[in-house]
């Protein structure tokens, strides 16, 4: 991997900012603009199909982070990571619908904000229940124990005893105006990617901050070698366990907020498949990488989406395009995956590093 | 150099692309509706067919005039069974303009009813969920079907009026029923109330429910379980597939009960998945069998099968394909009447269109239609079908409203 070089001329004489966030003015410019596009063009300037992919985004963003976390970090090969989703969105949906709340928190529209506290915390333990294992395992035989999760999580306690309360049968309807933040009641698209971006931020924030901290280089000597970092005192069991209880919690929050998106949940929801995505998506992304994350999501709902448009003038000339495009998008997630594999095995990331210090460098590139 | 070659290829593509496709996609006095099919998931078993008949459907609609003289275009997607690629895909249709859509599973299809209802867009589904008949609390979501929760009461019945009564048992005991389903699915838990509490009114015994995944092809641990209880009737509410796997495994280890079946379970593909052990089982249909002779429009559909898909022989094509073309017919029919009153929206849709429907003959074999105000219960009438040496045959047609007329009106939305 490469690092990032300062634009030419520019030095760090102090350890802090030279982890500082927003190291140059430049780079704070930089920042303020992508929020402006954030909080205030792509809002008002989206349309309700444009919003949705928004948040789709922000869901895979959620949902990546933690196993970004797990694999990209720690080192700790997850496929089961749909199953925390699972357990944030149905904590947080029989929290709202079946919690005997005191009337003010339900007039004050706490009820919600409180459900994705308890849904992060939940989802938390259940992972870290998962993650247990890789004190004895690690490689493929933890890939199959966190895969146990979704049969165990969603096939067997979701499916045949959580979605059995409240006698609604498998989907569990969440009726309208159910989820409020204070006043707000989350109703429209708009709501929902205000939302999200809100938890996108603060949940990048805070991996980011534990990533440089001295959680992050346990993690990090973990996964580039577990037994060195034993050596050097590393309490190993430990720190896995922090990051899948943070990998869990990351979790939880996104499939509590995905709720907010929908009128009903039912297992099918939560695939086994969608952990398989997950991991797809920072494989893509680039692995180890916060921005990997983002840029993986984004090129994930895009460019799949990016090739639908395409393909409906198409469809005037060649009929079954339409209708055989699952086929052709598939094709393009496995093939995606295949040329990052062989021609950009550190991810987009890598590539936007390497576009970054062109510039910075530049006209003195080298 | 061969840069600039994939350049100007790239250029080019993308030139024809635009300029053909964007000649009739936009074209004035079009109505776009969009269809959600599943043809890769985890119900492509059977929604590859529909798919196909919807589409074949539409081509008919167009070749008839249309909607009052103007073409309809139709936006037909893949979304494999997974609900968020259904929202985005439900939004990409709003976008499209669509005036109606052509949806497929109940699970998406209830996730999505509030925003249908929000937006008035009449969502007409493949899902025949008892949930969604009820036109208070979800206006928008309709199919030309009966619902599923009528069709497990009225199969249950027809069992228990003819076959119990020859049953060596008969009067010595309660009958007992199981349910054998993917829990975890919408589709497959939908009529399980309905069919449970249809137990209770005949009188029978229930056991535990089984789990079988749709994917299922192995099922002997849930019929061992089953065994322990000696259940003279099972209910499948699966679709084909996996219907057929757990049948064949009952046949091997002798359960010896008799096999009743949600709608997409019951096909010409069950019989050639499971053999002989298909003989005996029965189901209700919304519609007539593909081919089916002295039926209404039937002619139509063999033509449009063969004239737009060829490649695929009518022996192939199950009964979804007709399935495919009431859903289209009633829409068509409710869409001339809306536009006919001059206005064309979601709600003049609803309003003007469906809601004037009064026992509307389809054809198709499918029960006279009627939608109210207050019910989308389409229709009242179940046809019970059993497969005797690898035909469907006629056992009975239910009646549930005459019958239980002092029920009928509270099953609603069941």
């Amino acid at each position: 991997m490469s690092t990032t070089f300062l634009p030419c001329g520019i030095y760090h004489q102090e350890y802090a900012k030279e982890h500082a966030w927003w190291q140059t003015p430049f780079i704070k410019g930089k920042m303020i603009l992508l929020l402006i596009i954030l909080f205030f063009i792509i809002p008002f300037f989206a349309d309700s199909y444009g919003l949705s992919l928004c948040n789709q985004i922000s869901y895979t963003i959620l949902g990546a982070i933690g196993v970004q976390l797990l694999i990209g970090f720690c080192g700790q090969i997850t496929l089961g990571h749909a199953a925390f989703l699972a357990v944030g969105a149905y904590t947080s949906a029989l929290l709202i619908l079946e919690f005997p709340w005191p009337a003010f928190m339900l007039d004050w529209g706490l009820a919600y904000p409180v459900s994705i506290i308890v849904a992060a915390l939940m989802a938390g333990i259940w992972s870290v229940a998962f993650g247990l294992s890789s004190a004895r395992v690690k490689g493929f035989y933890l890939i199959l124990t966190t895969m146990a999760a979704q049969f165990i999580i969603v096939d067997f306690i979701i499916t045949q005893y959580v979605s059995q309360i409240g006698g609604r049968g498998q989907a569990f309807s969440i009726p309208p105006e159910t989820i409020k933040i204070g006043p707000i009641i989350i109703d429209s698209d708009l709501k929902v990617y205000f939302m999200m971006l809100f938890f996108v931020i603060i949940c990048t924030a805070v991996l980011a901050n534990l990533v440089r901290s001295k959680v992050g280089r346990a993690w990090i000597a973990i996964r580039d070698n577990d037994i060195s970092a034993d050596v050097m005192g590393i309490n190993v069991i430990k720190y896995k366990l922090i990051a899948f209880f943070v990998a869990g919690c990351i979790g939880g929050i996104a499939g509590s907020c995905w709720i907010s998106n929908l009128a009903a949940i039912s297992p099918e929801h939560f695939p086994w498949s969608w952990s398989l995505w997950l991991v797809g998506v920072i494989l893509i992304g680039g692995v180890g990488s916060i921005h990997g994350t983002i840029f993986g999501s984004i090129f994930m709902v895009l460019v799949m989406e990016g090739l639908q448009l395409l393909v409906i003038p198409l469809a005037d000339i060649y009929p079954k395009l339409l209708m055989d495009f699952l086929f052709i998008k598939e094709a393009a997630f496995g093939l995606a995956i295949c040329i990052f594999m062989i021609f950009q095995p550190y991810g987009l990331s890598y590539r936007w590093q390497q576009l970054k210090n062109y510039f910075n460098l530049w006209p003195f590139s080298y | 150099m061969l840069k600039k070659k994939w350049q100007k290829f790239f250029i080019l593509i993308v030139s024809i692309t635009f300029i053909f496709g964007s000649s009739s996609a936009f074209a004035e006095d079009m109505i776009h509706i969009g269809a959600l099919n599943d043809m890769t998931g985890a119900t492509s078993d059977v929604g590859k067919d529909y798919a196909l008949g919807l589409s074949e459907a539409i081509h008919y609609v167009n070749d008839m005039g249309g909607i009052n003289g103007k073409k309809v275009k139709l936006y037909q997607f893949d979304y494999g069974y997974r609900i968020p690629e259904a929202l985005t895909k439900y939004k990409l249709f709003k976008r499209l303009d669509c005036k109606a859509i052509l949806g497929w599973g109940t699970g998406d299809t209830e996730a999505l009813s509030p925003t249908v209802t929000r937006d008035k867009i009449p969502f007409v589904s493949a899902s025949y969920s008892g949930h969604l008949a009820s036109a208070d609390k979800t206006p928008y979501n309709l199919f030309s079907g009966t619902d599923y929760s009528s069709n497990a009461r009225a199969t249950l019945t027809a069992w228990f009026d003819i076959k119990w009564k020859n049953h060596p048992d008969f009067g010595k005991r309660k009958p007992r029923l199981t349910c054998s389903y993917m829990s975890s699915s919408p589709y497959c838990s939908a009529p399980i109330k309905a069919i449970k509490d249809q137990a209770e009114i005949l009188g029978f015994e229930i056991g535990n429910d089984q789990s079988v995944s749709l994917f299922a092809i192995d099922t002997k641990s849930q019929i061992l379980a089953m065994k322990k209880f000696k259940p003279d009737v099972i209910w499948h509410g699966n679709t084909t597939m996996s219907v057929a796997a757990t049948i064949k495994d009952a046949y091997a280890m002798g359960l010896g009960a008799t096999h009743l079946i949600n709608v997409w379970g019951f096909d010409k593909n069950l019989i050639k998945l499971a053999g002989a052990s298909a003989n005996g089982t029965m189901g209700a249909t919304v519609c007539a069998f593909l081919g089916e002779e002295n039926i209404p429009l039937m002619d139509k559909v063999l033509e449009y099968a063969n004239k737009y898909n060829p490649g695929i022989p009518i022996e192939k094509r199950l009964i979804r394909t007709v399935q495919a073309w009431g859903n289209v017919m009633v829409l068509w029919e409710a869409m001339k009447r809306a536009d006919k009153a001059g206005d064309l929206s979601g709600e003049s849709i609803l309003k003007n269109g469906f809601e004037t429907l009064e026992n509307f003959e389809v054809g198709l074999g499918i029960s006279p239609v009627t939608y109210t105000a207050t019910d989308h219960r389409p229709g009242k009438t179940i046809t019970v079908y059993e497969i005797n040496d690898g035909k469907f045959q006629l056992v009975q047609k239910v009646d549930l409203a005459k019958r239980w007329s002092d029920k009928w009106d509270s099953w609603l939305g069941w």
